[in-house]
């Protein structure tokens, strides 16, 4: 077959590869053709009858969404009888479409708006009753109204095949079909909210967005999620100050059209009433409001008075903050405050792999690795609950590229209906039932692991030496819990790490060290949760916290500090592939502070110079002096991620991997922040289970 | 001499028009209004301040679809939306306004969300006497904008009867 095919469209003369859909190829020279089912990536459906041209030769208008190019093809898609069958589409589209745009959520965005309003006829020529179907609320967040549907089956085929969770279905037949959820009245599903997104009219639509404003009003910011480490783009519509819907509304991020429930529907916790708006000082046994000046003041007063008698230091930072806010955390804890007591919850072993990995270039994987890559092996985690961005990366890597899947879980997994080989452990048993896939794994050409909290320590050398003796390249990713995590490590809150993985004299104390220490004198947390489930053993210690809410911790707190949310700061937050990407303010609440003003202004009010407390002189200095930090700043700047790499040299590991452990949050939960959402509490589903997953083999159904 | 009696004669003359004019202006029906004592009267087609419209049975035809607001060239209008209930129905559609302002230190009355609205629900009243020297009066709130519900209809607003569902 040849390598490219020759065809014209509209007189433009247009190179395609053989296989390429007319659609497409017309796409490629700027040529648009209309369409409601055709959704790149999916399966073709031909349903819509929008994007009829004319071909030479053929008898009848051809659907470009289905038709493949060939050789010398003549195609015509902007003649008199290609509109007229537009507008006869139309049509047939708007019989039953009810003309409720005024009150429809999609009015302003809809597709069919669009189309009508380019293609359509003015005016229709049925005038028999339209069917009305009431509408349903399927679940909390998805609304659905039948006689709005076009029956493209987009929403049918993302959940099938692009989510892999099949909860949607079509019921009955002609005029009076109608898509059903898989639970005759209800959803149970991943709540994703992507069967909305895609849906081209107001068909479906969001729980939470409901009649809340109209899409002109809003604007829109494009930041990074702050729930799990997968680092999706999500856009949040903002009016008033509110955040009112998220979507990926341009699709530029790394995730494309991807989002689940936490990236679309999680941004409640923003508004929260229990939010912390003023700054708590505990007076007479009791937490208080009181002025930012004073509660800096003091604390500052406090901390310059144990530094000076010598008292010792905990600090805690968080696993969300961006990495600006933890790079002059642990600057101010270990230039400022001059200790090395510092740590924060940590979720996979990252030191070790970029140990082992050292003076290698080319190992680490980007979440686009995951979608390109032959073969993926994934090692204890529940990819589609824990990571569903990357889950969903390799579904879409199997269903177009065919890659091979392997799975080593100590449960059943969403990925064993489609991998190659499914094998089940006991936890702690991972590493060694890789023998059993050796001569399989052997003959792929190439490789991505995915290794979760299971492989830590000793066991992420023995996987590299395993990886290795494979004889194919190998590309590796340390699967970890929340939206900065891959960032506090990289940024040095460890006790024996600074940051960029340069080892510190005298290392400190880890954090349940610092838990069971009786003598510490302060512990400072910073957007951490650590007395959750454990108990501060130093009665006496001055405990300072920032954070959004009144946590376990902040109870604890003598001083509490109001905290912005990830939603509200700037700065750059690095996904659980190393990809820094950028976090853009999209709201402000009334009261609150970032982190890093609330450090500067520490640090100004205790006369410890740390430099310009900006998020952009602080990302400078993080791209001057952290190893693998010297990312393109351009491709930040325009909304893009960039790859740390910071792999250059051995890494002093800590002796006690026990300390890594993932907190094993589902698709539903998201540590304390996702407490204070109302959506994650509210649907079915929650609060999940990992390796829940129980369904037959996908690959044989098809 | 001759000029003096013609200058008197076109005095006369002059004097004699302009009473005429006056004399028939005396006959004629008046034009100028007894503002304040009167009230004014407009044309049918006077674009005076909004009135936001029932329909039959009291509900607010309003639907909270933006549009007045959004083709709105002085900006003036806001509007928050929300749902109807079966406990609390507000409009005959699915959704109503929760707010709605008009601002009429900004308002051009040019009618143009007249002219958008779907529903018919804003029209233009021929109420104009909105001066005030406090300009943050001049924003008005849906209260103060609803067309007068009679006590009947009233109760239909907040019990409607079964089925009543939008026009559109």
């Amino acid at each position: 077959m040849a390598d490219s095919v020759n065809l014209t469209i509209d007189g433009k003369a247009v190179q395609a590869a053989p296989g390429t859909l007319v659609i497409d190829a017309a796409k490629k020279v700027g040529i648009e053709i209309p369409a409601f089912c055709y959704w790149e990536g999916l399966t073709l459906q031909a349903a819509c009858r929008m994007c009829l041209v004319e071909v030479e030769r053929m008898p009848k208008l051809m659907t470009a969404c289905t038709l493949t190019v060939a050789e010398g093809m003549v195609v015509r898609t902007e003649t008199p009888l290609v509109a007229e069958a537009r507008k006869s589409m139309l049509e047939f589209v708007l019989t039953n479409h009810p003309l409720d745009c005024p009150v429809c959520d999609k009015g302003g965005e809809c597709e069919l708006q669009d189309m009508t309003f380019r293609y359509g006829a003015g005016e229709g020529r049925f005038d028999e009753m339209k069917v009305h179907v009431d509408e349903k609320q399927w679940s909390p967040v998805v609304y659905f109204d039948a006689p709005r549907c076009i029956l493209c089956y987009r929403c049918v085929r993302i959940c099938d095949e692009g989510m892999g969770v099949d909860a949607l279905g079509v019921i009955y037949r002609g005029v009076v079909s109608e898509i059903a959820p898989n639970k005759e009245d209800h959803l149970q599903c991943d709540e994703c909210g992507m069967c909305i997104d895609i849906c081209p009219v107001g068909a479906l639509t969001s729980g939470m967005y409901r009649y809340r404003t109209r899409p002109w009003e809003m604007e829109h910011t494009g930041t990074i999620c702050a729930h799990c480490s997968n680092g999706c783009k999500t856009t949040l519509g903002t009016r008033n100050g509110q955040i009112i819907r998220g979507n990926n509304r341009d699709k530029s991020g790394i995730n494309g059209e991807f989002l689940c429930i936490k990236g679309r529907y999680a941004f409640d916790f923003n508004s929260h009433p229990e939010r912390l708006q003023s700054p708590l000082m505990r007076i007479g046994g009791k937490l208080e409001p009181v002025s930012w000046s004073r509660a800096i003041g003091e604390v500052a007063r406090r901390f310059t008075e144990i530094r000076e008698r010598g008292g010792r230091f905990g600090v805690v930072g968080s696993n969300r903050t961006s990495n600006e806010e933890n790079y002059y955390l642990q600057k101010f804890a270990r230039q400022g405050l001059g200790t090395n007591n510092i740590d924060h919850r940590r979720t996979g072993d990252v030191p070790a792999l970029i140990d082992a990995l050292a003076g290698r270039t080319g190992v680490l994987a980007t979440v686009k690795d995951v979608y390109t890559a032959k073969a993926s092996l994934v090692i204890g985690s529940d990819l589609a609950q824990q990571h569903p961005l990357l889950a969903y990366q390799l579904r879409a890597n199997w269903r177009h590229h065919q890659s091979h899947t392997y799975t080593v879980t100590r449960g059943p997994v969403r990925e064993d209906k489609y991998s190659v080989h499914g094998v089940r452990v006991e936890p702690g048993a991972e590493l060694g039932a890789l023998e059993s896939l050796r001569d399989q794994l052997k003959a792929e050409p190439e490789l991505v692991i995915l290794f979760g909290d299971a492989i830590k320590g000793e066991a992420v050398r023995r996987l590299v030496e395993f990886g290795d003796s494979l004889g194919i390249p190998v590309k590796y990713i340390c699967l970890v819990d929340y939206s900065n995590s891959r960032g506090a490590v990289d940024m040095g809150l460890l006790p024996h790490l600074g940051p960029g993985y340069q080892g510190v004299e005298n290392p400190g104390m880890s954090l349940p060290e610092m838990l069971a220490a009786e003598d510490l004198d302060a512990f400072w947390v910073v957007g951490a949760n650590p007395l959750e489930h454990n108990k501060l053993a130093a009665d006496r210690a001055f405990v300072v916290v920032h954070d959004l809410f009144l946590t376990e911790t902040a109870e604890r707190a003598d001083v509490v500090f109001p905290a912005a949310s990830a939603y509200e700061k700037n700065g750059t937050v690095t996904n659980v592939c190393g990809e820094v990407q950028h976090l853009r303010s999209a709201v402000q609440t009334m009261g609150v502070k970032t982190d890093l003003e609330i450090l500067g202004l520490l640090s100004k009010e205790m006369r410890i110079n740390l430099g310009m407390w900006t998020p952009e002189s602080v990302l400078r200095e993080i791209r001057q002096t952290v190893r693998g930090y010297n990312v393109a700043l351009p491709v930040i700047a325009a909304g893009g991620a960039a790859q740390s790499l910071p792999l250059n040299g051995r890494v002093t590991l800590d002796s006690r991997p026990e300390l890594i452990q993932s907190a094993g949050d589902t698709l539903f939960t998201s540590g304390t922040l996702g407490r204070y959402s109302k959506t994650l509490l509210s649907v079915l589903e929650y609060p999940g289970v990992l390796y829940g997953e129980a369904a037959e083999p996908e690959a044989d159904r098809r | 001499m001759a000029s003096k009696i013609q200058d008197a004669l076109s005095s006369a003359a002059a004097l004699a028009k302009g009473m005429g004019v006056t004399l028939k202006e005396m006959m004629s029906p008046t034009i100028t209004e007894d503002y304040p004592d009167v009230p004014p009267k407009f044309q049918e087609r006077y674009r005076g301040v909004h009135v936001l419209q029932r329909d039959e049975n009291g509900l607010e035809k309003c639907v909270a679809c933006f549009l007045c607001s959004a083709n709105c060239p002085s900006d003036c209008i806001y509007i928050e939306a929300a749902e109807n209930t079966d406990s609390l129905r507000i409009s005959g559609g699915e959704r109503y306004a929760r707010i709605y302002n008009i601002d009429y230190s900004r308002c051009i009355f040019c009618g143009y969300c007249v002219e958008a609205c779907p529903t018919d629900a804003i029209t233009h009243g021929h109420g104009f006497e909105i001066a005030s020297y406090d300009t943050s009066t001049l924003i008005w709130r849906k209260e103060q904008l609803l067309a007068p519900a009679s006590p009947r209809e009233t109760q239909t607003a907040i019990n409607p009867p079964p089925g009543v569902r939008s026009p559109v």
